[in-house]
């Protein structure tokens, strides 16, 4: 197969444009979101090439037409949302998954269930918690509900990250810390947390990221008071500015520094671990 | 438990299937076992299965005409299956359904088949992979937004082929039709195909396809015969993916289509927000009952549990 020249740079070819056709809409949002403002619109070509609508979502630009976007409570709530469906996901998964490592009757039924809630489309897991929480006469709110079906989202992720982490690792390392006396808490912090790590950084990496963006399970949900993809999703129905696409070049840069961050954990506990080994060998 | 009936046969784990029915009597361990899949589990049942349960029983409920009342009736889905527009929703729902997921996979399997197959270094591999995964760390919103100045009728598209000559008036009915509604769940969902046929490409041993060669089989008979069938439950796997995402759609549809396209997904959001309840619930138990049937339906291709 590979020896086939012709095929190979044929398949190359093809994988570029595939991934330019990923691409292009992006390309084009970029280039637009540098529309010049407040007189031009959503579509080429450019008039002049200008800030003006990253200004415009900053309130640094002399009130127009053009209401500011509606984002600034929605993102505080979104990124408090996030980061609460962040860390009881992770939980959740980890205690989850620790449970595995022992067979147990009715695994197969906890998998499944657990599972089911990244599979389950959104729009029906926001219906059918807006429909108990009416029925029971609970208000819906992005804290409560909202949250609720994040982390049904969310801990699906974290389990089967922490599910394929402690697989890799041989649980007689925490045995020999067991019978040398160390207590449970203690072997946890020091043995088990060190080596799980990784996995806890990508459920974390994950939950955030999934919740932070995530639309259709929060659009029943949510009640009143928006997140931040609603409050986009609001924009949809009226006139379209390029203060949207600028807002989407921003958000692609917020996400790419939160994945910068990862990495740099990453390589640090990688290396941490090297370190580790190393000395093990010494000694 | 597969497992411990593979090491009965090896002949080798005696003493496992005995540590293994140790564990299991060890009360103390059991009580610990329980503790944590407790919170879990109960999240699980209350938050999903229980709402689901819930979205069965008010489907049957009576609608009024802004609140539901718990007197069971069948006129929600009456109402459903003898309304042109409802009914003709489901249609469409299967229709985009099928076409996105063709488009996925002879969009995705030749960029899977170059990952999995023709590159041999593994970093590479990972960032030819991670480049294709990279425009989902954009807002899902703001992707599908992208897509209305590429489109539209002075959008990119329109403006690359007239500058070209292939075209003299721009098209128009490439914005606000099912074809963007098309294009749009295909750029987002390819990737989810990509991958785990990529994967299961990845793993073919090389001296199987070579042995082939040597013997004399063509390479489009090499595919037929041994790539394609060993990358199946990645076909099956993305498929699945696709599926699940392209079915409870409402989004896409809502932002490209100009509310033209009206998919199951969009049904259930304009009568959420009209407050017939009881109606959103009826298209919502249709719609699982079509996913669930779709996802059986892949699942009896491959047994995934044997292959992966």
């Amino acid at each position: 197969m590979e020896n086939r020249p012709a095929l190979r740079s044929a398949l190359a070819i093809y994988t570029m444009l595939f991934i330019g056709f990923l691409y292009a809409p992006f390309v084009v949002l970029g280039i637009l979101s540098f529309q010049s403002g407040p007189e031009g619109g959503p579509q080429f070509p450019i008039i002049e090439w200008s800030t003006y609508w990253y200004e415009h979502i900053f309130g640094l630009t002399p009130p127009s037409r053009v209401a500011p976007l509606p984002i600034g409570e929605a993102l505080v709530r979104s990124m408090t949302l996030a980061f609460v469906t962040m860390v009881t996901s992770t939980v959740l998964g980890t205690m989850t998954a620790q449970a595995f490592r022992r067979r147990f009757k009715g695994s197969g039924f906890v998998f499944y269930l657990v599972v089911l809630g990244m599979i389950v489309p959104g729009v029906l897991v926001g219906l059918g918690i807006a429909l108990v929480a009416n029925d029971l006469s609970i208000a819906r709110a992005w804290w409560g509900t909202a949250f609720v079906t994040h982390v049904l989202y969310t801990f699906p992720f974290a389990f089967l990250v922490m599910l394929a982490i402690f697989n890799r690792f041989d649980k007689s390392i925490e045995e020999a810390a067991w019978s040398l006396g160390v207590p449970p808490i203690r072997t946890f912090r020091k043995v088990t947390f060190p080596l799980i790590f990784p996995g806890i950084l990508s459920s974390m990496l994950f939950a955030f990221t999934l919740s932070y963006d995530e639309f259709p399970r929060t659009l029943f949900a949510a009640g009143a008071d928006l997140t931040l993809p609603l409050a986009i999703y609001g924009t949809f129905s009226v006139e379209i500015h390029p203060n949207i696409f600028a807002f989407g070049v921003l958000t692609t840069l917020f996400s790419f520094s939160l994945l910068a961050v990862y990495g740099v954990l990453m390589a640090a506990s990688v290396r941490s671990a090297k370190k580790i080994a190393i000395q093990e060998d010494i000694e | 438990m597969a497992e411990v009936r593979h090491r009965i046969q090896d002949g080798t784990g005696t003493s496992t299937v005995a540590r293994v029915a140790a564990e299991r009597k060890d009360p103390h361990a059991r009580r610990i076992t329980a503790l944590l899949i407790a919170p879990g589990t109960i999240w699980m049942i209350l938050f999903l299965v229980v709402p689901m349960l819930m979205m069965v029983y008010v489907s049957f409920w009576t609608q009024k005409t802004f609140t539901i009342e718990p007197t069971l009736t069948l006129n929600s889905w009456i109402a459903f299956f003898s309304s042109e527009t409802y009914f003709g929703a489901l249609l469409r729902t299967i229709r985009i359904w099928l076409i996105v997921l063709a488009a996925t996979f002879f969009l995705g399997y030749p960029t899977a088949l170059f990952i999995g197959l023709f590159i041999k270094n593994k970093t590479l591999q990972t960032i030819v992979l991670v480049l294709c995964v990279v425009p989902f760390w954009t807002s899902f919103l703001i992707r599908v937004l992208a897509w209305r100045p590429m489109l539209g009728k002075e959008g990119a598209v329109n403006i690359v082929l007239q500058k070209i000559g292939l075209i003299s008036q721009p098209i128009e009915v490439l914005l606000f039709t099912e074809f963007s509604v098309v294009i749009g769940m295909t750029q987002i969902y390819v990737v989810f195909m990509v991958g785990p046929i990529a994967f299961m490409l990845s793993r073919i041993d090389p001296s199987l396809i070579e042995a082939a060669r040597d013997l004399g089989a063509s390479t489009w008979r090499i595919f037929r015969t041994i790539i394609f069938p060993l990358s199946l439950p990645g076909v099956v796997v993305g498929a699945i993916f696709v599926s699940v995402m392209v079915l409870g759609e409402f989004a896409t549809s809502a932002a490209l289509s100009g509310r033209k396209v009206n998919l199951l997904g969009n049904i259930i959001v304009t009568q959420v927000g009209s407050l017939k309840w009881a109606f959103a619930a009826v298209v919502g138990v249709i719609l699982t009952v079509v996913i669930a049937f779709i996802v059986a339906a892949l699942l009896k291709i491959v047994d995934l549990r044997k292959e992966l």
